[in-house]
């Protein structure tokens, strides 16, 4: 039996059929724009060619069929190599006749791990570190206030450091924060000072930033060998300096603890300085000469030495420098004039104190006048009678 | 605009100011009116002039080993800054197009660093030494912090600037050295023209008297 569909039902069904046919086309059309490679940038006169190796390189991969786009990692060029890479996180040795370190290495595989550590642990933990410490030293400021002198200042003061030990310190400080907060510029500037002052500020901001840090850290090493052979001697630790740790430094509680010249909070700060210095001052040398045949993950690795040792010492230099100015009455005096007074001497280092005492080292205050070019006034005063 | 005005008039006034500023102060010194000096020579002027003006290179013996940082500090700042600003690539490339038209073989980029950095660590010690020292802080006027530190942030913008990379840099640079420029002639830093003439009349002084100093 012949059965013959009607005509307007076989109407229909092309006309289905064509509806149908027409929109698959459509999204397969859609589908296959997607995947397509972006469109080439356009270039400037006279150029013909973006860059001649990697459009010779896409050439190839065309006559070989390797599949240019991956559609799962949304347009990342990738092949079984790089998929090798990624699974295995090895870097593949190939040979080059580029004669450097790493050149026959194609991929570093630790290289995202390094960036994806720096801009999100490092970065983040920096800056929650520095936000603590100033926080810390805000409120220790407001619970405890400046720590007083018992009996207040005397006006009679002692020598307790010299021009050149004055100008090796500061010079120093000055190195340092100079360092620190162009350091801090470079690895907090990103998400900190871009949603403030634009990608184009932060460039500039960035490249005068690296340029002074690289600069000037050689001049940190050498201020940092003059500080420990200036220095070095008297901080040594000395039989006492336990109990004054187990006091907590006076700062906690009450009660007076015992300090020789430096106390043992001074001393560790100071070994601080020139250890976790020394260990900042070497990385960033192999970091700033690259060209002595250090690989790229030794680079990377001192990188984040570099960075991580220089933030325990930026944070804990601002309790350093809390507890030298404002945190403690009169100790600024020592690094300021070099002088301090003798209470302050007997209240902090009540065993240097004794010593000044016993061989009679404390000068009047007419005589620090005078020495600091200061006319007393009383002399003054008989002058202009 | 601004990189208009940084490279073109201020640019121009800042060297005029410095080159007539110079000359000025100079001949304002040099043809000053003297008492005439009617004592009896015991010595020769000139030899005493001559000697005066090398020998001042070295510190006293009997002061020598109190003033070794100064001198120290003095000299790689002086030299540092002297190797900065007539070796460094960038500033001989600048003299050949914009001064003199002509060039020389400017140090390798090593030495620039190394310069800079001996020049920024000489003028921070020397720096801190003024304020430090009581002698340092009484003998010091406002003129000679301005100097130092006017100086400082020259060579700090030149510092930032060394990418090459970023005109905002450089005119910065530039914009500091140019008011450096103007600042020159009225302030200390013309000790760089006078302390040759400056050596040479002290010593012809004692020269003529038979000072052995």
């Amino acid at each position: 039996m012949n059965h013959r569909y009607p005509r307007s039902r076989n109407t229909r069904s092309v006309l289905l059929s064509l509806l149908l046919t027409l929109a698959f086309g459509l999204q397969l059309s859609t589908a296959g724009a997607s995947n397509l490679p972006p469109e080439k940038p356009k270039l400037p006169d006279g150029v013909s060619i973006v860059s001649p190796g990697s459009e010779l390189w896409r050439e190839v991969r065309r006559r070989d069929g390797v599949p240019e786009y991956d559609e799962v990692n949304q347009g990342l060029l990738v092949n079984d190599l790089l998929r090798e890479i990624k699974r295995s996180q090895q870097m593949p040795q190939g040979v080059s006749q580029v004669n450097q370190v790493d050149a026959g290495k194609l991929i570093n595989a630790q290289g995202r791990r390094w960036a994806e550590f720096r801009m999100g642990m490092l970065a983040t933990y920096s800056g929650i570190g520095l936000a603590a410490i100033f926080v810390i030293v805000t409120l220790f400021y407001v619970i405890r206030g400046s720590v007083p002198i018992e009996g207040g200042l005397s006006g009679n003061v002692v020598k307790r450091f010299t021009d050149y030990e004055r100008i090796v310190h500061w010079t120093l400080a000055i190195v340092f924060l100079f360092l620190a907060i162009t350091g801090l510029i470079l690895l907090l500037g990103r998400p900190l000072l871009i949603p403030l002052f634009g990608k184009e500020f932060f460039g500039v901001l960035a490249s005068a930033s690296k340029e002074g840090h690289n600069l000037f850290g050689p001049l940190f090493l050498v201020s940092l060998i003059m500080m420990l052979i200036s220095f070095g001697r008297r901080n040594i630790y000395e039989k006492g300096d336990l109990t004054w740790l187990l006091k907590g430094g006076g700062l906690i509680g009450k009660g007076h603890v015992s300090g020789g010249f430096f106390n043992m909070g001074e001393k560790t700060w100071y070994w601080m300085v020139i250890l976790i210095g020394l260990v900042i001052a070497v990385s960033g040398l192999i970091l700033v000469s690259p060209n002595f045949g250090q690989s790229r993950v030794i680079m990377e690795l001192m990188h984040l030495v570099h960075a991580a040792s220089a933030m325990v010492l930026i944070v804990v230099s601002v309790g350093h420098m809390y507890l030298g100015s404002i945190g403690s009455e009169g100790a600024f005096e020592g690094m300021k004039t070099g002088y301090v007074d003798i209470n302050w001497a007997d209240a902090h280092h009540d065993r240097w104190g004794k010593r000044c005492h016993e061989e009679d080292k404390i000068i009047s205050a007419e005589e620090y006048a005078r020495l600091q070019g200061q006319v007393p006034q009383t002399t003054a005063t008989e002058q202009a009678k | 605009m601004i990189q208009q005005i940084i490279e073109g008039p201020l640019w121009y006034l800042s060297l005029a100011v410095f080159c007539i500023g110079v000359v000025w102060r100079l001949g304002s010194i040099i043809f000053a009116s003297r008492k005439q000096d009617l004592s009896a020579p015991r010595g020769s002027a000139a030899p005493g002039a001559i000697r005066t003006v090398f020998s001042r290179f070295l510190p006293h013996r009997e002061i020598a080993s109190q003033i070794t940082l100064p001198v120290v500090a003095g000299y790689m700042f002086h030299l540092g800054l002297f190797a900065l600003l007539f070796f460094a690539a960038p500033h001989v490339i600048f003299i050949e197009e914009h001064l003199l038209g002509i060039g020389w073989t400017p140090m390798p980029h090593w030495a620039f660093i190394v310069a800079a950095q001996f020049a920024f660590f000489g003028l921070i010690v020397l720096w801190l030494r003024r304020m430090v020292s009581p002698v340092g802080r009484l003998i010091s006027t406002l003129d000679d912090h301005v100097s130092a530190i006017l100086t400082f942030v020259v060579m700090l913008t030149g510092c930032f600037a060394l990418l090459e990379g970023s005109t905002g840099l450089r005119l910065l640079h530039r914009f500091t050295v140019e008011l450096w420029l103007i600042y020159f002639p009225f302030s200390a830093l013309m000790h760089t023209f006078t302390f040759v003439p400056s050596r040479a009349f002290t010593g012809a002084w004692f020269g003529r008297r038979g000072i052995d100093a």
